[in-house]
């Protein structure tokens, strides 16, 4: 029977769907309302109440909105990550290195975080560069590093692949130059010698006879790329006292194609197809006993797939937080209008019909809860807006807060359900004996 | 014009089942003023209760009019005070967050939509007669208890009820304060015609009242009408 509802369900675009669940999750709320305060006006009253012990109320907002806060501000931090760390990834099509982990290889190559892991020889990269439909075969050589920037080699190719233009200078020409990320606390002109290994492990003196010269600089690209210096990949080498890939003879060369003879190898390749359907021929070819082919995406699709599981216990925790605050929120409703009792009897001494007086503690307990969950939408994006502060300036992946449809469905569920439960204290205090509450 | 007051075989009953007040018989006349008087606990705030139909269990009849309010169900009751009966109490029971004008015209948040700006008028005009400025914008917080209790008894006057119940409408003022507001409550009940209940052990209520009533133990001990 309800097929056809299913079906024309279906057939809305998806913007749609998610506001007119919005709308029907609210629905309850709405309805109650109108079907409570139909014909009365019971807001100066409400007013009266709010103002009276504002302290209280203010304190039950707050309750309310930090409830709703941490249930908004799961939801929110969690999709932001999951865009941020996607969106780091995006340039990544295909990674070819030598076996091992997948993740892990995903963190050095894609995040940049430091990791010892075996090379791909020279024939192996040739044989990428030259495999059909390849159109970019970069070495990520990683592993140095200049104060806390990691230093990469790399081809020009690649820099290009990561920001179409430099925001500043050139592509790098001979051994010794360096292009930089856009958060690198050097400038154009700038000489540093590298240091090998990364962060504590780096031992700055190990390079002191070798000295870049910066010579560009990238634009953003929201990932921990932005902190890296990308060098020619020949330096990397040279700074090891290793050959560079090309002949003695054209010892100045920069850049692919690299003699595999001389070619002393690289953690990583990137791989970039001239057709996206070629990329999945291509990691079937170099998924072999010697070399790992993966999608970075893909891998951290998987990854985001176990946070889905966390995301869901942490959204089962976010909703007893808020059964319980509910249920606080409801008890202590039952307490405030036990101080609006006198009140209370008052308008039924003067006559007031029991729909009005239910109007005005059903208005006061919802104004209390609406205020509540619109300030815990409030609370939860600026926590967000905090928590992804941190991250991007930890982990240069930048993560944006928003706010989107499934925080606003939490929320208008929330109210919808606090809001229909705050009838009981109404019904309570309409149980109360009008003379007694009178006499005080 | 006042409405009459009949009331016979009234028994009204605690939670305990004791008898609290019995009144066997008692007309009161339209528009008179009635004081009620007696000892504490006697059972005076139960008679003014029970006449405004908010007695919990009672017996008899309490006829006002030709309204038999005891007859009544809950809503009808309710109905009946809304039309029927203005209150004022000892403590004045003002939401102390609104103005005097918020105040005196509460009864028209719940009065039916043509009738509010009317109650509103009407209570801006008995504040006015009861020398409060009706547009201040203070809230009632910061009134005296004499102005206070003038916000109430414009709150009882809004809906322009034939009757006026009061218990101890002085008892929280000192003597000039007191004195001022019961000519007041007095006059205004006079030239309006309405018929005025007062329980008050303020020999002030007592003198400018036509009749008055003493109510020992539950009973009516003595019953004295001024020329
Ligand atoms: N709901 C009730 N159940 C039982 N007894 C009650 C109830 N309400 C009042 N009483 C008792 O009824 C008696 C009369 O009370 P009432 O308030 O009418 O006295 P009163 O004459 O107004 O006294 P006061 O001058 O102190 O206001 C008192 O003994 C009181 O304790
Ligand atoms: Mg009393």
């Amino acid at each position: 029977m309800l097929d056809p509802v299913f079906m024309v369900w279906d057939g809305l675009p998806v913007a749609a769907q998610d506001a007119l669940l919005f709308v029907l999750l609210l629905l309850p709320a709405v309805l109650v309302g109108l079907l409570v305060v139909l014909g009365f006006r019971p807001m100066t009253l409400v007013r009266a109440m709010m103002w009276r012990f504002k302290w209280t109320n203010l304190l039950f907002i707050a309750l309310i909105a930090v409830s709703v806060g941490i249930g908004v501000g799961l939801i929110a931090q969690e999709r932001g990550l999951r865009q941020g760390t996607a969106r780091a990834a995006d340039k990544f099509d295909l990674v070819v290195s030598a076996p091992g982990s997948e993740i892990t290889m995903l963190f050095a190559a894609v995040y940049l975080q430091p990791s010892d892991v075996p090379l791909l020889t020279g024939a192996q990269y040739n044989a990428i560069a030259n495999a059909e439909n390849v159109a970019l075969a970069a070495p990520i050589a990683f592993g140095d590093s200049y104060r806390s920037a990691p230093v990469v080699g790399t081809t020009a190719d690649f820099v290009l692949h990561m920001t179409d233009e430099l925001a500043d200078g050139r592509l790098f020409e001979v051994h010794t130059d360096a292009v930089i990320g856009a958060n690198v606390a050097l400038a154009l002109g700038d000489r540093f010698s590298p240091a090998h290994g990364v962060a504590g492990a780096a031992d700055d003196s190990a390079h002191a006879h070798f000295e870049y010269e910066v010579v560009g600089r990238m634009q953003p690209t929201g990932s921990p790329w932005d902190k890296a210096i990308l060098v020619p990949v020949e330096a990397v080498w040279e700074v090891h006292g290793l050959p560079n890939g090309h002949a003695p003879d054209d010892a100045g060369r920069i850049g692919p194609p690299f003699l595999a003879e001389q070619f002393p190898g690289t953690p990583a390749v990137l791989v970039r197809a001239e057709e996206l359907w070629a990329n999945y021929a291509l990691r079937s070819q170099f998924t072999t006993d010697e070399t790992m082919a993966f999608f970075p995406g893909a891998v951290l699709a998987s990854l985001h797939g176990l946070m889905g599981d966390v995301r869901e216990v942490m959204s089962v925790m976010a909703i007893v937080t808020q059964v319980l605050v509910t249920a606080g929120v409801l008890a202590g409703l039952v307490i405030l209008t036990r101080l609006f009792a006198r009140r209370l009897a008052l308008l039924r001494a003067l006559g007031a019909p029991r729909r009005f007086v239910f109007s005005v503690i059903w208005s006061y307990a919802s104004v209390l809860i609406g205020s509540g969950a619109v300030l815990g939408i409030v609370v939860g994006l600026a926590a967000t807006e905090a928590i992804s502060r941190i991250v991007t300036a930890r982990t240069d992946i930048l993560v944006r807060s928003s706010l989107g449809w499934p925080e606003l469905h939490l929320v208008a569920a929330f109210v919808s359900v606090t809001v229909v439960l705050a009838l009981t204290p109404a019904f309570i205090a309409l149980s109360r004996p009008v003379v007694t509450d009178l006499r005080g | 014009m006042g409405l009459a007051l009949a009331i016979s075989g009234l028994a009204v009953s605690g939670r305990d089942s004791r008898t609290l007040l019995a009144v066997p018989d008692l007309e009161v006349a339209p528009g008179s003023c009635v004081a009620v008087k007696g000892p504490s606990g006697a059972g005076k705030s139960t008679f003014l209760f029970a006449c405004a139909g908010l007695a919990g269990t009672a017996s008899g009849s309490i006829v006002w009019g030709d309204t038999d309010i005891l007859a009544l169900g809950i809503q009808k009751r309710a109905a009946f005070r809304r039309s029927a009966i203005g209150l004022v109490f000892q403590d004045f029971l003002l939401f102390e967050e609104l103005s005097a004008l918020a105040n005196a015209a509460l009864p028209g948040a719940f009065a039916p939509a043509g009738a509010q700006k009317a109650m509103r008028l009407r209570a801006a005009s008995v504040l006015e007669r009861l020398g409060i400025a009706p547009l201040g914008a203070r809230t009632v917080e910061s009134f005296s208890g004499g102005e206070r209790q003038r916000v109430a008894i414009a709150r009882a006057l809004a809906s322009d009820p034939d009757v006026i119940l009061a218990d101890e409408p002085t008892a929280s003022l000192d003597r000039k304060a007191a004195d001022a507001l019961v000519d007041d409550l007095v006059r205004l009940a006079r030239t309006d015609g309405k018929t005025l209940v007062a329980v008050s052990h303020d020999s002030a209520v007592h003198e400018r009242a036509d009749r008055v009533i003493e109510i020992i133990d539950g009973q009516i001990a003595s019953d004295t009408t001024y020329a």
